[in-house]
């Protein structure tokens, strides 16, 4: 019996993610609203957002997500929810990902 | 699914030729400055200064700008290009017009040929200006961005049209206002009407998401495009009315317009998150003080000279040289580090991520290069810019060799970055 998957487990694989423009991973971004894992179903549901509407890698990271996700949990299906509300403010970044945009 | 700019975004082979064709013609603009020096210590109505003004608004600022509004009308507008296919007509267009046209002009030939020019580079423009505002209907978001990009193109449809009924003046001459008024109201239009406004509009969406801020006023940008429109109505009319107080009211407004723009900048400047700037981002800088030195050299001439005299021939060149070549040019060059990686990066590695290590897009070109490139490009500008003003041709032949190194390597990062191919992985 395999055992269960956990919101730790997936945030910490969301790290390898990262927004190529500002060299920064979407989890300390502040782009990742919530974290869904539905046993029953074996789906993990990722709701995240961009930093503008226009984001022009917006599908390239949906598809990363999913890539790194699927090839680390096979037996989970990813969906990844893109939402405008709440629209994305600097002040969700956490302070590693401010220390990181400094850097760069 | 979300309205997402990659899945909208064309195909590369619609956006990148404009790219490639740009970049070879400002090198060519840059040999002729070399070459033909004399050129810009004359009267600006000259052939030879006629035909490099045109390769370099129409082959190089015009090509370039086409090629990335393709890819970026679904950032700004989020909506796809409504046809690549004319896209590609509008493409073939411009380089055809634009190489007969600056032939035409080199030999003062104002015949047939010049007509055949202005042919094509009506269908191109007309071509362009379709597909945009068909893509445009498509989109719900209204924007002032996207004001200033629809506004921006129906003073470029001006733009061509006021240059051709120039051409059938100049053969069979038509209207009691003189020539070269005609051509400051031609030449206004297309820089301050399509040039800037289409900066403006284009830049104020980037900027501030390559900057990472948030939250700035866009009132300014409201107030800009108000001044700036007026302005130019009024000053079409000042100029074909030869009413010298209306020009200068109609400078004082373009230029207020275009401060508020500035002031916009510098908010998000003073605002943003990501501190550093790439080398992308460091041209725009210098493009944008490149604007503000501009406006100094607009308001020197509004306090020393007449603007309607002759005297102003010099000051004349000098400026719009800053504004084409300081500002719009090396605005271009810099951004073009900001959108052709990821065109390419995104073409090249779409469904290859997480199978292997993949470089980031700014590894797509040479930084090294692209600094070497900006530095060239200041040192050359200002020296080219000293030569106009001292009437010296000597130093514009200096000036116009390191402006010619600068773009040879712009081209060769260029071309770096177009024939990056992605390793076979498998």
């Amino acid at each position: 019996m395999s055992s269960q998957l956990t919101i730790q487990q997936v945030t910490t694989l969301l790290k390898q993610v990262i927004d190529p423009e500002l060299m920064v991973n979407i989890v300390d971004l502040g782009l990742v609203y919530d974290v869904i894992i539905k046993e029953e179903k074996k789906a993990i549901q990722i709701v995240m957002t961009l930093t503008s509407s226009g984001c022009p890698l917006g599908d390239m990271i949906i598809q990363d997500i999913t890539q790194v996700l699927g090839e680390q949990f096979k037996e989970y299906s990813t969906d990844v929810h893109l939402v405008w509300e709440p629209a994305w403010d600097p002040d969700m970044m956490t302070e590693e990902g401010k220390a990181a945009l400094d850097g760069f | 699914m979300q309205h997402l700019a990659s899945q909208n975004a064309p195909s590369p082979w619609v956006v990148v030729p404009h790219f490639i064709v740009g970049g070879l013609v400002w090198v060519l603009v840059t040999l002729l400055i070399i070459t033909h020096p004399d050129s810009f210590t004359q009267h600006y109505f000259n052939p030879q200064l006629l035909s490099i003004t045109h390769l370099l608004v129409l082959g190089w600022i015009t090509m370039v700008i086409f090629g990335a509004l393709y890819q970026l009308i679904p950032v700004v507008m989020e909506v796809k290009l409504y046809s690549e296919k004319l896209a590609m007509v509008s493409f073939a267009s411009l380089v055809v017009g634009t190489l007969l046209l600056a032939i035409s002009f080199w030999n003062f030939w104002l015949g047939i040929s010049i007509f055949i020019a202005a042919f094509f580079l009506l269908t191109s423009v007309l071509v362009f200006a379709f597909n945009v505002y068909k893509s445009a209907l498509k989109s719900e978001k209204e924007s002032i961005e996207k004001k200033f990009i629809k506004t921006s193109i129906v003073w470029l449809v001006f733009t061509v049209v006021a240059g051709v009924t120039l051409a059938i003046n100049l053969t069979q001459a038509f209207l009691s206002t003189p020539h070269i008024e005609l051509l400051k109201l031609h030449a206004n239009a297309g820089i301050v009407g399509w040039f800037i406004q289409l900066i403006i509009g284009i830049s104020s969406r980037l900027i501030p998401m390559f900057m990472v801020t948030h939250n700035v006023d866009k009132t300014k940008l409201k107030t800009a495009h108000s001044l700036i429109n007026t302005g130019l109505v009024l000053s079409i009319l000042s100029l074909y009315l030869q009413w010298q107080a209306g020009v200068y009211l109609t400078v004082l407004m373009i230029l207020s317009g275009i401060g508020f723009f500035l002031f916009f900048l510098r908010e998000c400047y003073k605002k943003r998150i990501k501190k550093q700037l790439d080398i992308g981002m460091k041209q725009s800088v210098f493009s944008f003080a490149m604007l503000f030195f501009a406006l100094f050299v607009v308001f020197f001439l509004l306090i020393t000279t007449d603007l309607l005299s002759a005297l102003t021939v010099r000051f004349s060149i000098a400026l719009v040289s800053t504004l084409l070549i300081g500002f719009v040019t090396s605005l271009i060059m810099g951004q073009t580090y900001k959108t052709l990686p990821f065109i390419i990066w995104l073409h090249q590695y779409r469904g290859r991520i997480g199978k292997s290590d993949i470089p980031f897009p700014r590894e797509l070109y040479s930084e090294k290069v692209s600094n070497l490139q900006l530095f060239f490009f200041a040192l050359g500008f200002i020296i080219f810019f000293i030569g106009i003003l001292a009437l010296h041709e000597l130093t514009i032949t200096i000036g116009g060799l390191f402006l010619f190194i600068s773009s040879v390597l712009y081209s060769y990062n260029t071309l770096k970055i177009v024939l990056h191919k992605a390793p076979d992985y498998e």
